[in-house]
């Protein structure tokens, strides 16, 4: 199910620290986690809110909203090269060109004083090389292969004449107009109903059997999970909790966080009488450090070294996907051994 | 509000205090001429010096300040409550009085308050109102042109807390009408329209200043800046000071006024964190860290 | 939309006239005796009763007022304002005169102002909490406070008395109109320049603009193209209503630097009770006002493309 390129990944971040800060607030949204997604690969990165999946994700590209002072530690590498050293008008230029990114609400990430239409085009000309005439041509067939009807009486039209599931078809094919290499899309169905959600979820599968882009999905949603991401990373405070391939995460997870957010997801499809089990606890203030372990305040097999010793993530299972687990404990429990 | 500077309330807050004991801090009477003394520069016996016909400025500027303190407070005051009630009699009453009430309120803001103030100061020149002190006259038109403002805002603030779900519930409970406005609604008029005559506070003391300016405010010799400033213009090539000293003053005190009121307007924008602030958090963060290693060590 | 638009223009006729109305009904209330004061313009201390009497029939100062202000508003739509009672001259003369001299004030202040405010604006944003922006914020809160007269005392203590530069009084020239205009767009520029940053600041922090950023724009392109076109209404609508309020400082400009525009006039129908000549020119104001902020309104309405394309479907 997931190719690796034999050129490796084509975007990978490694021990990545970033503090945030407004005047009111000091936050360590990411604790030395990092991810990598290979071309024609779709990498689902699943937590809670405020567990740092965007901020990991988008934090090394600059793309954090203004108004929050960020520090950020760690190597970042887009095909290959440092991002975090590059100067900033070459960070523009891969953001725009290399990078697509899908925001949550189309609604409020396009600018309603700007046409749809003209800003594909201009992508379409600024990274893609094309003149202004077949950069328009490009903004209208992308307006259709995003499956949006009337895509040429739709290119002159401004976001607010647009319903939500079209806003974010919009989205993607401007994501779309530089022909990026790597498709973010964060949180793409929240906004959206849920028969509108699976659409868009069709489309961003489409689109990445036909281009080879690689995608990078961050989620909430497991079932978008199930049905997109051939990899998948678990975040939780910051910390990846456990990382491999879909299929060994989905059916076999190890981390007790990922055991204990599976089994609260509702699965209509199962016999099982005992219906969901949460989660016992809110996560922690992320404006306190604390060593070890995140989720030992919630955990069941916690254990007295859980709050002092930080667990390492260390891979398990011999499959072609490494898989990582972040927890030693479930790791003696269960009688798994590390492959390290 | 948390992370104010306080510092920037000085200037205002030493306008208040030198206005309320003005008469206690002036070294001399600000109307006592002395024409052995003209247009002096600062001394020991006059630390600001002295105007053209021997005034001292010191005490010019302190008694300026207690005349544009009290016109100011007289005014606000009168405005406010003007404002307040008609506004949110309108508000709360509905129907065609209403209407009729927002009409008038439009018609008394069709025009910038300050040219209503002087068209006012010009009706008022009439001789049915020579009863009245040039003083009154320029308070009663400043309050006529300021009250406007006030009801409008009074008024949307009624109109939106009475669509609010609690006041219906409270009618059903059978609370009166006064109970219900005084209890629940005017303290969110009240909180809005101070906070705006606050910063207010700071334009009146300029369009007093203004009008007498004009020479249709304050006369002499009673002291005040504007008008110290205007008959200090005849002497601006002998000794500026005469025109520098008030125009300061009156700057200053403006200007404390109108950070007051940017301090609340700005609340709700997301400031601009950059450069010294990142730094200071990260020194901070650093030492926290390198504590808590110390500790566990 | 257009029925909007009629509506607007309705209700600004029909504020015009109210305004109008009641200015003249003080006007006229006030004074206690206009024919007394013409028969003494007239004739010195010899007016006798006779001859205020026959003053007061011939000018109809003893119909009621409704009528009165008819008969005055009849006049004014064919352009007569009646006669000075100070200068004596037809008030549609000293406005032929004087409103050149006003509007040019105005005119040159709108353009400094609106120059000065998006220069400095946007270059705060820009800087965005560097030091550029911190002084151009103090700049713009001092700016804000000076009064207009004093700012204008400085500016010729600065540059007439001490420089020589320019002269104190008059306009002779392109260069002596420089210290009346700065003086006029002082406060507007300063303002404005505080609702450019701060609605910059306030729309950058917004997604689209991160959506911007991803768009592969660097800084100045998304402060630029993005951003600036979201705070065209609310400075559209801060600048009509800074534009009327102008004119006060085209009264204490053309008063300091001794211009004849109508703003001096104004000050000299007050203190000389000059009544005709003062609801002829508060007439003035009010249509200006009520006409600009018409204007305003109305581009406001052209400029958000959510009101010009109603949402369908």
């Amino acid at each position: 199910m997931s190719r690796h390129s034999q050129n490796g990944p084509i975007y990978e971040v490694e021990g990545l620290v970033i503090d945030l800060y407004t005047p009111t607030v000091s936050v360590r949204a990411v604790d030395g986690a990092g991810f990598y997604v290979a071309p024609g690969e779709t990498l689902a990165i699943v937590g809670e809110s405020g567990s740092g999946k965007t901020v990991m994700t988008l934090g090394p590209l600059g793309l954090l909203p203004e108004g929050v002072a960020v520090d950020l530690r760690g190597t970042a590498r887009a095909d290959g090269k440092d991002i975090l050293s590059m100067s900033p008008t070459d960070l523009s230029r891969l953001r725009g060109g290399f990078f697509g990114v899908i925001f949550q609400d189309p609604m409020s990430a396009l600018n309603p004083m700007l046409k749809i239409g003209p800003q594909l085009a201009e992508q379409a000309r600024r990274f893609a090389g094309l003149s202004a005439e077949e950069a328009k041509k490009e903004a209208v067939s992308l307006l259709a292969r995003s499956g949006i009807p009337d895509p040429e009486d739709r290119y002159d039209r401004y976001p607010h004449e647009l319903s939500g599931g079209m806003l974010q078809r919009a989205m993607i094919a401007l994501a779309l107009a530089a022909r990026p290499r790597v498709l973010i899309a964060d949180e793409p169905t929240t906004a959206l109903d849920a028969t509108v959600q699976a659409q868009i979820l069709a489309l961003i599968r489409q689109i990445q059997k036909e281009d080879g882009i690689a995608v990078i999905l961050i989620t909430h949603d497991i079932g978008a999970v199930s049905v997109l991401a051939d990899r998948v990373a678990v975040l939780y405070a910051g910390q990846v909790a456990e990382e491999g391939s879909a299929i060994d995460v989905l059916t076999a997870p190890v981390h007790p966080y990922t055991r204990g957010l599976l089994a609260s997801v509702p699965d209509f499809r199962s016999n099982n009488a005992t219906g969901t089990k949460e989660i016992p606890g809110i996560p922690p203030n992320q404006a306190q450090l604390e060593p070890g372990c995140r989720f030992a305040d919630r955990c069941e097999l916690v254990q007295p070294q859980c709050r002092t010793h930080r667990p390492p993530l260390v891979k398990v299972g011999a499959g072609p996907v490494p898989h990582r687990v972040a927890c030693p404990v479930v790791m003696a429990a269960e009688g798994i051994v590390t492959h390290d | 509000m948390k992370n104010w500077p306080w510092a920037i309330l000085a200037p205002a807050v030493i306008f208040v205090l030198i206005g309320i004991f003005s008469p206690w801090i002036m070294t001399h009477d600000p109307a006592a001429q002395d024409y052995g003394a003209l247009l002096q520069g600062p001394s020991g016996a006059h630390w600001l010096g002295t105007d053209y016909l021997g005034r001292d400025m010191f005490s010019r500027i302190i008694g300026g300040a207690r005349t544009s303190l009290v016109a100011m407070a007289f005014v606000l005051m009168a405005a406010l409550a003007i404002g307040v009630v008609i506004g949110s009699f309108a508000g709360y009453v509905g129907g065609k009085t209403e209407l009729v009430l927002i009409s008038v309120i439009d018609i008394a803001l069709a025009l910038p308050s300050l040219v209503i103030a002087l068209a006012l100061m010009g009706v008022f020149a009439g001789e049915n109102f020579s009863w009245m002190s040039d003083y009154w006259k320029m308070i009663v038109a400043l309050t006529l042109a300021w009250w406007a403002n006030y009801a409008r805002m009074s008024r949307a603030v009624v109109v939106a807390e009475l669509q609010q779900p609690y006041i219906e519930a409270a009618r059903v409970m059978g609370a009166s009408h006064i109970w219900i406005f005084t209890r629940h609604i005017l303290p969110h008029v009240l909180g809005l329209v101070v906070v705006y005559a606050s910063a207010d506070a700071g334009a009146l003391v300029l369009a007093i200043a203004t009008l007498s300016f004009l020479g249709l405010g304050v006369a002499p010799p009673t002291p005040e800046w504007g008008q110290m400033l205007v008959d200090g213009m005849s002497y601006i090539e002998e000794n500026p000071a005469l025109v520098i000293i008030p125009g300061l003053a009156l700057t200053a005190v403006v200007v404390s006024f109108n950070l007051l009121g940017e301090a609340f307007a700005l609340q709700k924008v997301p400031r601009a964190v950059r450069g010294r602030f990142l730094a200071r958090k990260k020194a901070a963060r650093a030492a926290e860290e390198a504590a808590r290693k110390e500790v566990e060590a | 939309m257009q029925r909007m638009f009629m509506r607007r223009v309705g209700l600004a006729l029909l504020l015009m006239l109210a305004a109008t109305a009641l200015t003249f009904w003080l006007v006229t209330a006030a004074p206690g005796n206009v024919a007394a004061l013409i028969a003494e313009r007239a004739a010195g201390a010899g007016a006798d009763g006779e001859m205020i009497a026959k003053i007061a029939d011939d000018l109809g100062l003893n119909d009621p007022l409704p009528v009165r202000y008819a008969r005055w508003l009849g006049d004014a739509l064919t352009g007569d304002f009646g006669v000075s009672l100070r200068t004596g001259k037809p008030m549609a003369e000293e406005f032929a005169e004087r409103i050149p001299m006003t509007l040019a004030l105005l005119a040159g202040g709108g353009v400094l102002a609106l120059v000065l405010s998006l220069a400095m604006g946007i270059a705060g944003a820009a800087s965005n909490g560097g030091i550029v922006d911190r002084v151009l914020h103090g700049l713009a809160l001092v700016g804000a406070s000076t009064p207009n007269f004093f700012f204008a005392a400085m500016l010729v203590i600065v540059f007439s008395v001490w420089l020589g530069m320019v002269p104190t009084f008059g306009v002779a020239g392109l260069t002596s109109w420089l210290l009346p205009w700065i003086t006029i767009a002082l406060f507007p520029a300063s303002v404005l320049a505080r609702v450019v940053r701060v609605n910059m600041q306030d729309t950058m922090s917004r997604p689209f603009a991160t959506t911007g950023f991803a768009k592969g724009l660097t800084r100045s392109a998304v402060l630029l193209r993005e951003a600036l076109p979201n705070i065209a209404i609310p400075y559209m609508t801060t600048f009509g209503a800074q534009f009327t309020l102008m004119i006060i400082g085209a009264i204490v400009v053309e008063r300091v630097f001794g211009l004849n525009g109508v703003g001096a006039f104004f000050i000299e129908a007050i203190r000389f009770r000059d009544f005709i000549g003062m609801q002829a020119i508060l007439t003035l104001f009010v249509v200006f006002f009520v006409s600009i902020n018409l204007l305003v309104d109305l581009l406001a309405m052209l400029a958000d493309p959510r009101l010009r394309r109603p949402r369908k479907a």
